[in-house]
């Protein structure tokens, strides 16, 4: 942390201040060939961006100062997110920042907020997620992956899936049951564990887009310090479930539609298709899709800024954007028509366009983060009050 | 009159208050089904006591007697009324005739009729359309002929919206090449109303005109004065239809979920089931975005844009609400099962109110296209009959 940067108080500046401040040092800092980029980055693509905001003291806007936080109240934070999304800035792999560092805080001791905080903070522990199990996924609860205490470690048997990017991650948070008789949310502790650990091996997946993004993590005899506990034992639902809240706005930010309508637009302009009547009523529904959702985005973030917490209404944010972003990938590639289906970027009359990654990588977005029939029961139950 | 922001919270806040007292009286719907499919189309002592209230008066500038507020204002009204389907014509006198009159210009006529306008006395209906899906104000057919310093007019203007009771028509004519409005008394001579059905109960007028006489005194406006100010007029009833229709897919979709919570088949409220649910899910998630973008879009529109701008927010309006509209009030059919499909049940009333809405001032599709080509830079052609 550079000492210039440590001690200032940014709810302090002025909202266009403080945006013309950050937006300036994006645009000069980050990476142009990494701007609004298609795919999920990989640590070796974005370590140096980190280090470069980690020296800033910009790496992580949502946490204190005393660890290095730039302390953003919601309002300056959803100026940050904006400034990012508008510059096109791609995710770094920042679990350990938006996910793990708050649970530290909230829950940690202070000997694991002085181990995990400052190296999670300066790039040294990459974090993945270890939640999804093969016979856990939507029902989270009915995970299987035991852990258990023999003397002053848990060992830990089982396995976890869809674990995105594990093989960039030095240590994965992990949902373990610890009881096996308690009802299920009941008997599950947290746990931090170091994937060195002896016992753990990863095996990446191949996902649709034939890129490795995820992998299977299997614990064989795994002894993990009882130390990595984190909470109280058989307590670890009630800390992963609080990590909603303000993370629930991000996913259904209309960011990656409108990046996939910008594309969408250049190519349209290129091969001539808004001579098309048919196209063009397709297209502009679609927009409007965008743009009227961004609306309804618009009143949770002032809602966010206002600091009145989020209800489960935000759900409907996520089913929004994610299915209108999947119907605009399907349309970019009947664009295409049968040049949308050569792999591999093409060059449409000087415009770069991979017509199948986005439609790829937009497949799952109606599937991870509670899926759009998980969120649809959610609004059921909690919005619209409907019995079960 | 200056508009301090708590100003005009507190009378926004009262507004919404007194449209509930109003709506509370319940009466309406049983209005709509006394008045349906006979000449009389609305009650004019409700029309009165609207008046009463200043809601007629809301768009109107104080100097003509009015109130001076806004779209967001009289959005408060509509939609308040839409929820319990009130049959007078607010959206197509007290928005449409009036801000063709507002924006025209023959000040002594402004001066004589829209403080009656304002009090309920004189309800003037705005007779500019001809051929079915012709919304370019210009597209004009009828004729004035010069005549001792007035104009003789002949033609037939169609589909007018709250002609019903109308005491006299804002007309549009061809002089020479030049298109102007002027204001005819029902009773004149050579004017010949006749009144279609609707599907909602209500009627479009059919006016036919042979050789009807207007003086020198009621030439509203000329040339691209009466343009502008029809092409003002037809923009800002087509965001107040926007805000009707999402006072009709409120309370449609209010009537659904109340069934769906006590219809009982199989041993249990029929929202219980995932299938039922998730539609009724869905139909919440189209409600909200509308309702965003009525929010955003009327605030925008209160701005005071361009022609161009404001025209592509209204087509933007109208084309979420009436697809919204239409959607809900369709499902609601379906959610209710086969009471849904009888006369006796109020859901069809919905439904037939939002089919009328959505045609009235142009459908979903020509609205999208019309945005498309504000927006993107389209030519015309595409989309014939647009007008910019």
């Amino acid at each position: 942390m550079s000492p210039a940067t440590a001690d200032r108080d940014y709810n302090a500046m002025g909202d266009e201040n403080f945006r013309r401040e950050i937006r300036a040092f994006f645009e000069a800092e980050y990476p142009p060939h990494l701007r609004y980029i298609l795919h999920r980055t990989r640590w070796h693509e974005m370590k140096d961006w980190w280090r470069k905001l980690a020296d800033r003291g910009w790496i992580a806007p949502n946490w204190p100062r005393e660890w290095g936080g730039m302390a953003l109240d919601a309002g300056k934070m959803v100026i940050y997110l904006e400034e990012l999304e508008r510059h096109g800035v791609a995710r770094a792999p920042d679990q350990g920042i938006t996910q793990v560092g708050p649970l530290i805080m909230r829950f940690g001791s202070e000997a694991q907020k002085e181990n995990y905080l400052p190296r999670t903070r300066s790039g040294e522990y990459i974090w993945c997620q270890g939640y999804s199990e093969p016979n856990a996924g939507s029902d989270l609860a009915g995970l299987q992956t035991a852990a258990v205490l023999e003397g002053d470690h848990f060992v830990v048997n089982g396995q976890k899936i869809w674990t995105t990017l594990a093989d960039d991650a030095t240590h994965i948070y992990l949902l373990a049951r610890t009881d096996k008789a308690a009802k299920k949310q009941q008997g599950i502790s947290f746990f931090l564990v170091d994937l060195k650990t002896p016992g753990i091996t990863l095996r990446p997946i191949r996902n649709l887009a034939g890129h490795d993004e995820f992998c299977q993590v299997f614990f064989d005899n795994a002894r993990v310090p009882r130390e990595t506990l984190i909470g109280a034992l058989n307590d670890g639902w009630t800390v992963a479930k609080a990590l909603l809240g303000f993370e629930r706005l991000g996913i259904g930010s209309p960011r990656r539609p409108q990046y996939a309508l910008r594309r969408l637009e250049m190519v349209a302009q290129a091969k001539g298709l808004f001579g098309d009547a048919g196209f063009v009523d397709r297209f502009i529904a679609l927009k409007l899709d965008i743009e009227d959702g961004a609306a309804l985005y618009g009143r949770f973030v002032e809602q966010v800024k206002r600091g009145e917490p989020l209800g489960q209404d935000v759900s409907m944010l996520k089913i929004w954007t994610m299915e209108t972003w999947q119907r605009l990938t399907e349309l970019l590639i009947e664009a295409g028509a049968e040049e949308g289906v050569i792999a591999g970027v093409r060059d449409i009359a000087g415009v770069e366009t991979d017509f199948l990654n986005p439609f790829y990588y937009s497949r799952p977005a109606t599937i991870y983060g509670g899926s759009s029939e998980i969120q649809r029961n959610i609004i059921a139950k909690y919005v619209l009050k409907l019995p079960s | 009159m200056t508009r301090d922001p708590v100003n005009t919270v507190e009378h926004r806040g009262l507004l919404a208050d007194s449209v509930a007292d109003f709506a509370a009286r319940g009466t309406d719907i049983a209005r709509v089904r006394k008045l349906r499919g006979s000449a009389v189309e609305y009650d004019r002592a409700i029309w009165k006591q609207m008046a009463e209230l200043g809601w007629l008066g809301i768009l109107v500038p104080e100097q003509y007697g009015g109130l001076g507020l806004g779209l967001t204002e009289m959005a408060i009204v509509a939609r308040g009324l839409a929820r319990g389907l009130a049959p007078e014509p607010l959206a197509a006198t007290a928005v449409l005739s009036a801000t063709a009159l507002i924006a025209a210009e023959n000040e002594a006529l402004k001066r004589e009729q829209l403080p009656r306008l304002v009090s309920g006395q004189m309800l003037p209906a705005l007779a500019w359309q001809e051929a079915a899906g012709a919304l370019d104000p210009a597209a004009v057919r009828c004729t004035a002929v010069a005549f001792e310093g007035g104009y003789k007019l002949s033609g037939t203007k169609r589909f007018i919206s709250g002609s019903g009771q109308a005491d006299a028509f804002l007309v549009t004519a061809l002089a020479g090449n030049e298109v102007v409005l002027l204001w005819l008394p029902r009773a004149t001579a050579g004017a010949q109303l006749k009144l279609e059905s609707l599907a909602d109960g209500r009627s479009f007028g059919a006016l036919k005109l042979d050789d009807a006489l207007v003086p020198r005194a009621g030439v509203a406006a000329t040339g691209p004065a009466a343009v502008s100010a029809l092409a003002l007029a037809f923009d800002h009833a087509t965001a107040i239809a926007g805000a009707e229709l999402v006072g009709v897919m409120e309370r449609a979709l209010e009537m659904s979920l109340d069934y769906l919570k006590t219809r009982v088949q199989f041993g249990k409220p029929i929202g219980a089931f995932q299938a039922l649910q998730h539609r009724a899910v869905d139909l919440h998630i189209h409600k909200e975005v509308a309702n965003a973008t009525l929010e955003e879009v009327l605030g925008l529109l209160d701005r005071g844009p361009d022609a161009a701008a404001r025209a592509a927010l209204a087509s933007r309006v109208k084309a979420r609400c009436a697809d919204a509209a239409l959607k809900i009030t369709r499902e609601a059919i379906q959610l209710h099962g086969a009471i849904g499909f009888t006369d006796e049940y109020d859901a069809g009333l919905y439904l037939k109110r939002a089919l009328t809405l959505a045609a009235w001032l142009g459908h979903p599709t020509w609205h999208r296209r019309r945005y498309a080509q504000l927006t993107t830079g389209l030519k015309a052609g595409i989309t014939a009959g647009v007008m910019a």
